[in-house]
């Protein structure tokens, strides 16, 4: 008896389905392939560049065309891949030798690639450039005198935005904001605090400095104090006199400067009740800033890296003024962005002819002109500020404020992991739920460990 | 037909407080399930600037089309798409054939060390596919595969254990009257196979097909970590490139996961009835 065969797989439907199998396969060509073809341009070398911000990246593109018109023999690529990916990837790719020609780096990553001897040294060759690149970048990225990428980005400074109704609405005028003081532990001398307290707003219409504020029902915010590296906490011990990191990369920030800092902070937060709770600020690093665009915080402290977002986003009138000043005066972290030569690239004049071109005012400039970044090349500065002119906002106070003392920006070996190790305990802290003294000492021991493997 | 007495009694039923607490439990699981869908569809029609200003919450208005064209005009996304298609398409194929041959060997099949065989692979299920990403990377890149079309497959395209577990318990649910039937009638292991043997499996194929394409078209971190750029970008990949270190794109973002889904659904609209038997049958969320 011929067993039942309800819908029999004929060798007809067998043969469709190779067919597709074969003609997928065949067909696995990207469309993207046939618009990045190298060589389309005639050149027999191509230069591949890799780098996060697709802003940039689209300046990039303007600038090496330029760069191929004028080198006719060296084509170059780029290649975006995402921040969130980006150094777990490269760290992959360059054992891997899969990696670019040249890449992107920042202070927190760049040292195990100098103590792998991963890099071009930049050298000799670009002698002549070096007086053309801001020195805080130069400085941050020279290791017993050898400096190890081209300074390509650099925020300046930090500076506070404000929201111009809400400033009117508590009678705090711009001026007032632009000359304020903190003080450790408040009280007299700190004008910081009462201002962020008159603009500060509970949802029944009471400010902070009025009896009756109910912190817990908030309306407006005054201050986007959170545990932000950049944007607040260094900036904060910076200008308390204290360090993050020691010389040798060590982490230092328990200190009797950290404590009257991060206890500042702390308290701006769950005493004063003029910033966000912690629970919605430590783990969304964009709270503040969406918080600022919707008009719910008055002031909101960031860099230029959030210029395009608040010009972009804000539909109220808004301006710029510098960050308060503390017993040392008003001091910022100033990151900078390099791009680095791989040192295994194939054809290392190449590479080297394109990171002269990047160090360069003509190549420099369109990244200024794209208004995406600030060039950490001098003479293409200029070109940003033409660019927010244009659109009536002055950025020059993010330099300005990049040109005063400093506190170091984030370096060494592991520097990752040791954020990762001290995070919890911070999270705890701008929490309110662990004392500041207790969470800097374990943070740090936590940090350190991590950075000794 | 349902005469008016049996349908009272139905409407009587209906109207319970048992009921009512059951209908009103089913509607709100089924709001919180589809609300984050209509939330990211309805952030995909706001502008930038209505998103930044305003709750996420609030309705789009006006109501606009510029982060669909952005995404498939300057924002490439319509190579991901394809790239992505393809490699479903291939894979699919590929685990089917490969993993219905297995099946059936480990099912109706005798050699010798068939059991102890079929057991070591069954317990491959067991490494988390993260653990064989570094040596699978590294095999890729000395062969000099990374950044190709055949990396994205090769990996998955010769069968999975899961796969192949499933289809052998099938299997071995068929009579063995029939396979022996068929033999009697002169069919060797191959038309066994495939003309009788497959076609009964029909709903654990459908169920498997649903699986793989779910599966392949979500799958980030293989893709993730053996291309680069945008050549070979999938879906996944490229929308997690559109999010910058400090603009985070979030109305270009839901643009290209109301994309991303779109094919998912037509995959749920034409195996719905599948589906459901899939969830009876494996146990599959």
């Amino acid at each position: 008896m011929t067993p039942p065969v309800p819908h029999p797989l004929t060798r007809r439907t067998l043969l469709g389905s190779a067919l597709g199998l074969g003609a997928a396969a065949a067909a696995g060509c990207s469309p993207a392939a046939q618009q990045q073809r190298p060589g389309d341009s005639g050149a027999q070398r191509t230069v591949t560049v890799r780098l996060w911000d697709e802003q940039v990246e689209a300046a990039y593109r303007t600038s090496f065309d330029a760069f191929t018109a004028a080198n006719p023999d060296i084509a170059v690529r780029t290649t975006l891949v995402p921040f969130a990916d980006y150094f777990t990837k490269l760290t992959a790719d360059v054992q891997a030798g899969n990696a670019d020609d040249l890449f992107w780096l920042n202070g927190s990553y760049i040292q195990p690639y100098i103590d792998n001897d991963l890099l071009m040294e930049i050298g000799a060759d670009f002698d002549a450039q070096r007086p053309g690149w801001i020195e805080p970048a130069v400085q941050q990225y020279t290791r017993d005198g050898a400096l190890w990428g081209v300074p390509q980005l650099t925020d300046g400074g930090i500076a506070m935005y404000y929201n111009t109704q809400l400033l009117e609405a508590a009678g705090v005028s711009p001026a007032e904001l632009a000359d304020l003081t903190w003080v450790p532990g408040g009280g007299e001398g700190d004008t910081f605090l009462p201002v962020m307290q008159r603009l500060t707003v509970d949802a029944l219409g009471v400010r902070a400095n009025e009896d009756g504020f109910d912190g817990d029902n908030p309306g407006t915010w005054g201050y986007s104090a959170a545990q932000d590296l950049q944007g607040i906490y260094y900036n904060f011990l910076g200008s308390a006199g204290g360090a993050f990191q020691d010389a040798e990369g060590r982490f230092v920030f328990d200190s009797p400067e950290g404590r009257d800092a991060f206890g500042y902070l702390v308290d701006l937060i769950n005493t004063h009740r003029v910033s966000p709770d912690a629970a919605n600020t430590n783990d969304n690093g964009d709270f503040t800033r969406d918080q600022f665009l919707q008009g719910k915080i008055a002031v909101f402290q960031s860099g230029i890296y959030n210029l395009k977002n608040v010009a972009d986003g804000a539909d109220f009138s808004w301006g710029i003024v510098p960050i308060p000043a503390g017993p040392r005066g008003r001091v910022s972290v100033v990151n900078n962005v390099v791009v680095c030569g791989n040192a295994a690239a194939e054809d290392a004049d190449a590479v080297t002819r394109v990171l002269q071109w990047l160090g360069s005012p003509e190549g420099a400039t369109p990244i200024g002109a794209s208004g995406a970044a600030l060039p950490a090349v001098t003479d293409a500065q200029p070109a940003f500020e033409e660019y927010w002119s244009g659109q009536d906002v002055d950025p020059s106070l993010f330099a300005e404020q990049g040109r005063q003392p400093s506190i170091g920006a984030p370096t060494g070996e592991r520097y990752g992991a040791a954020l990762t190790a001290w995070k919890p305990f911070f999270n705890e802290m701008f929490l309110g739920r662990l004392p500041v003294e207790e969470a800097l000492a374990q943070a740090q021991q936590a940090a350190n460990e991590a950075i000794e493997g | 037909m349902t005469s008016p007495d049996t349908r009272g009694r139905r409407r009587r039923e209906a109207l319970r407080p048992a009921s009512l607490l059951a209908y009103l439990v089913l509607a709100v699981g089924a709001v919180l399930t589809l609300a984050p869908f209509l939330l990211s569809f309805l952030t995909a029609l706001k502008t930038p600037r209505q998103f930044a200003s305003q709750s996420p919450l609030a309705w789009p208005d006006p109501v606009t089309g510029e982060n669909f064209a952005e995404l498939f005009g300057g924002g490439g996304f319509v190579s991901p798409v394809v790239v992505t298609a393809q490699v479903v398409v291939v894979v699919v194929v590929g685990q089917l054939v490969f993993s219905i041959m297995a099946a059936y060997a480990f099912a109706w099949l005798r050699f010798p060390g068939r059991d102890g065989l079929f057991w070591l692979f069954l317990a491959t299920l067991m490494v988390p596919q993260v653990v064989t990403v570094v040596p699978l990377y590294t095999m890729f890149s000395a062969v000099g595969l990374s950044n190709t079309f055949w990396a994205l497959v090769l990996p998955f395209v010769l069968g999975s254990p899961y796969a192949v577990f499933l289809l052998r318990e099938y299997f071995r649910g068929i009579p063995a009257d029939l396979l022996d039937a068929a033999r009697i009638d002169g069919a060797g292991t191959w038309t066994i196979l495939w003309r009788v043997v497959v076609p009964l499996a029909r709903p654990i194929v459908a169920t498997l097909v649903i699986i793989t394409v779910v599966t392949h078209w979500n799958n980030f971190l293989w893709p993730l970590i053996i291309t680069t750029g945008p050549t070979w970008q999938t879906v996944t990949v490229a929308t997690a490139a559109l999010q910058g270190q400090h603009d985070s794109n979030w109305t270009l973002v839901m643009a290209a996961t109301t994309v991303a889904i779109a094919p998912l659904l037509v995959v749920f609209a034409v195996f719905q009835r599948h589906i459901v038997s899939s969830i009876s049958l494996t146990g599959f969320r």
